[in-house]
């Protein structure tokens, strides 16, 4: 590797290290703080507008729903199935895991993987409450830890975008599928390439 | 986010538009705006054995 090449990946190492602090706190805040603004909608007020059945928002932990920072309606194509295994990567404060769950029903289970051990904890917690079977494990989407082949589905919120190593993300997703399985995931694109401010901006990137 | 799928194996990658996403916030709307940023519903399939 050459010098210039050695200090540009150390750069994105120390930018990525900054971000990654940025994407906890800011979840964080969703979470500790719902009745706050912030620069997206959230809460069932953001669950409403993508499409979330209202007996679903209904049924679900009062917390889970004001928690919700999602960016669409991943449930509208997942076709889940009883006894099916899915994957809720960036599972936050549990919504999706939960809608997931009831899906699959008992026979079936959810994992969430989250970057954040205190919103895996209450992950649990809003699954339990509504009856749901769901282990969420601290994690980074660029090395989930969960087996090769171990799930039939993945879902996902608006998560992907905040990582910086996309097509690694993308392949640990093909990784832990089983044969046959599937993925229906929401996320942010962009038709233009981010300004290198944007890109170089903690705050920015974590939103 | 179709090719890093399409290149990683995934099969039948299908893409749709979320409706009604936006921003909350008219300075962050107007950004996103400029640069294209829209919400994305994909669906992909890892071929069975």
């Amino acid at each position: 590797m050459t010098e210039s090449a050695l200090l540009h990946a150390e750069e994105q190492g120390s930018l990525e290290g900054v971000i990654k602090g940025e994407v906890l706190r800011m979840y964080q805040e969703v979470a500790e703080h719902p009745e706050g603004e912030f620069h997206f909608y959230h809460g069932r007020e953001a669950a409403e507008m993508f499409g979330y059945e209202p007996e679903w928002l209904d049924r679900a932990p009062p917390g889970a729903v004001a928690s919700f920072a999602g960016v669409g309606n991943p449930h509208v194509r997942s076709r889940l199935r009883a006894g099916e295994v899915v994957l809720d990567l960036g599972s936050g404060a549990g919504l999706d895991s939960i809608i997931a769950g009831w899906q699959v029903g008992p026979t079936g289970g959810v994992v969430g993987v989250d970057l954040n051990p205190t919103m895996c904890r209450k992950a649990e917690a809003h699954a339990a409450a509504s009856g749901v079977r769901m282990a969420c494990h601290e994690g980074r989407m660029e090395d989930i830890p969960l087996p090769d082949a171990s799930v039939d589905v993945v879902i996902s919120n608006g998560v992907i975008n905040l990582s910086f190593r996309k097509r690694t993300v993308i392949r640990e997703l093909f990784r832990v599928l089983k044969p046959g399985g599937r993925l229906s995931i929401t996320d942010i694109v962009s038709a233009k390439q981010l300004s290198q401010s944007i890109v170089n901006d903690p705050k920015l990137w974590a939103s | 986010m179709l090719a890093l799928l399409e290149d990683a194996g995934f099969k039948r990658v299908r893409s749709t538009i979320v409706p009604g996403f936006a921003f909350r916030k008219e300075s962050t709307r107007d950004a996103a705006e400029a640069y294209g940023v829209k919400a994305v519903l994909f669906t992909a399939q890892k071929a069975g054995t």
